[in-house]
């Protein structure tokens, strides 16, 4: 047994030494930092270290749960939430069904190169090309002055911050977001097809009754996915597009931790601030795998 | 004949909303290029939509002499260029372990990679993890953090997986080890692959923004976003040097049209020649991750 167990090891070390340093790396930035949310129940300080910090219970979060800014940025960041997962994650399915009915080689390529290409920008650029879209002399008031209307700063307004993050949104990502659903279409079989056209069913029954069901539950598994996801609405957005005066709807979670725990050094304090928000998602992923589970039988676990 | 009829118009529909959207997509770049191209006069009398007006290439010419916004880009394109080579070596070196059923802690690290990709570390102690082994103000963090992403190496296990083993057993036979397969035999046929996530890690690195403008301090270190970020947003940057604006055929706007453009400009250079790649290898990772 002993003698097997060097043969192993003579044959197979290569394999352990390649693994050595993404382990590594997967846990100085992953794991430790898992484990380092344990100071959202501790009273950190940058001279004790995270060991002997005391510890404090739920003290941070009950602070969080009293500061009237708390309730400001989690409602907020509720209905960007919201927002995004009602009108930004159809887009996709919608696109990658229509892009799916295109036969002409040439024409789908064009499409989706054009639709994929502002996924590669940054959230920096993004916001540069926003800003100037809706600046005082941009595309968006010269269009405006055509119909006769006067000019409209949208940026600077607070009612304007919800439906420029949920279209810079789609904008971004809504083309990039069809691959998944273009090849979980590409799989399915086409006998299905060819057998629905000798029946006779259109085009447009096809993709109601063979792309759309049989897509479905690849829509489910990423719609768990973004569920789990709700709170995290992408702080280069965010920060990026917010205004001085739309900071009263678009100040967010993720922005309320780089100011309170960066910036202001509350390391504690935006721990706890951030763990409510992963719990969050959590439990959101669970009870809807759950009601998913009810209505079909599929589910992420 | 009827039928016939109505399916071309629902397919010549769908195709018209799609070149649609297509053109809605391209749209706004468009209208800043335009911009970046025109006089200030031409954009302040709002007479420039989607083409440029009075065409001058005065504020391209200032953005490309400032030597800031240069050293900016090339510590980019440096951070990038390594970041990414080093990210390759990082992915395959535990992907091709992982996609060996003989490599036996195999299982327990997936399950380790799976979580590590699901649960993301409240920000706090990953800044306090980051800053606590010296990366803090450190140009290293522009690279290291984003040299190795559990997504993508499930999509290079998944892509090494399809290997034959026959081929594999017969080098093996000949005592070529598991280094010199990895290197010399399945990196070389693994081009699709490596070329998307080239991809995916360039653009990762070329766009990141959080990591500078949160470990980063001093102006010398700073990339490219962070330099085009002070750009739009702050009047002084744009304009530092520009002694009178009345002789000056641009104007802020049109200074940061040039400069969103500049940003892009690699971007788009390099896009066409991975794209044949890359979606193929979002497809391998979404199909099976």
């Amino acid at each position: 047994m002993k003698a097997f167990a060097n043969l192993r090891l003579k044959v197979y070390w290569p394999l352990y030494v390649m693994a050595i340093p993404g382990i590594a790396f997967l846990i100085v930035f992953k794991y430790i930092p898992l484990a380092g949310a344990v100071i959202a129940f501790k009273d950190y300080s940058v001279f004790k270290g995270i060991l002997d910090s005391p510890w404090v219970g739920l003290k941070h979060f009950e602070t969080l749960m009293q500061h009237p800014d708390f309730a400001r940025v989690f409602g907020n960041t509720l209905m960007l939430g919201f927002l995004k997962l009602a009108l930004v994650f159809p887009v996709p399915v919608l696109l990658a069904l229509m892009i799916n009915e295109i036969r002409k080689t040439a024409l789908k390529k064009g499409i989706q190169t054009a639709l994929y290409i502002p996924h590669f920008l940054s959230w920096v650029i993004v916001s540069g090309i926003v800003f100037d879209f809706f600046s005082l002399n941009g595309l968006f008031n010269i269009v405006l002055g055509w119909l006769g209307n006067e000019p409209l700063l949208a940026m600077q307004e607070s009612g304007y911050f919800r439906p420029i993050y949920v279209l810079s949104s789609i904008w971004r990502d809504a083309g990039w977001g069809t691959v998944v659903y273009i090849a979980a279409i590409s799989a399915i079989d086409p006998q299905l097809y060819e057998s629905a056209m000798m029946d006779g069913a259109s085009k447009f029954r096809q993709m109601r009754h063979i792309t759309f069901p049989l897509l479905l539950p690849t829509v489910l598994v990423l719609f768990l996915l973004e569920i789990g996801n709700f709170l995290d609405l992408g702080f280069d957005q965010v920060y990026n597009l917010i205004t001085p005066m739309t900071y009263s709807v678009g100040d967010i979670l993720d922005t309320y931790v780089f100011r309170t725990g960066i910036q202001q050094a509350q390391y504690s304090f935006a721990t706890a601030v951030g763990l409510f928000q992963s719990i969050i998602g959590l439990v959101m992923v669970y009870i809807f795998n759950r009601m998913s589970k009810k209505v079909s039988d599929g589910g992420l676990w | 004949m009827f039928e016939a009829r109505r399916e071309k118009i629902f397919v010549f529909g769908i195709t018209i909303v799609l070149i649609l959207f297509s053109i809605i997509a391209l749209v706004p770049l468009l209208s800043v290029i335009a911009t970046s191209f025109s006089s200030k006069s031409a954009v302040d009398m709002n007479l420039v939509t989607l083409w440029p007006k009075q065409f001058t290439l005065d504020s391209w010419g200032y953005i490309i002499d400032r030597p800031d916004l240069w050293k900016s880009f090339f510590l980019t394109l440096v951070t990038t260029l390594i970041g990414t080579a080093l990210a390759l070596l990082m992915t395959a070196l535990l992907a091709y372990p992982l996609s060996k059923p003989e490599f036996r802690w195999g299982s327990v690290i997936m399950i380790g990679v799976v979580v590590a990709m699901i649960f993301k570390a409240p920000i706090v102690p990953y800044f306090l993890t980051v800053r606590a082994i010296g990366l803090y103000d450190n140009p290293l963090v522009l690279i290291i953090p984003h040299i190795l992403n559990p997504f993508n190496l499930i999509i290079m296990r998944t892509f090494f997986k399809q290997f034959s083993k026959e081929l594999e057993e017969a080098a093996f036979l000949e005592g070529c080890g598991y280094f010199r397969m990895l290197f010399q035999m399945v990196l070389p046929l693994s081009k699709a692959v490596l070329a998307t996530l080239a991809l995916f890690y360039g653009v990762v690195l070329w766009n990141q923004f959080q990591h500078p403008l949160f470990f980063l301090q001093n102006p010398d270190w700073f990339p490219l976003q962070i330099k085009i970020r002070q750009f739009i947003t702050d009047d002084n940057v744009i304009l530092a040097g520009v002694t009178s604006m009345i002789d000056q055929n641009y104007n802020e706007r049109t200074l940061r049209a040039a400069t969103v453009i500049f940003a892009i400009v690699p971007i788009i250079m390099v896009y066409p020649f991975l794209q044949k790649y890359f979606v193929k290898g979002a497809m391998i990772g979404s199909v099976k991750g």
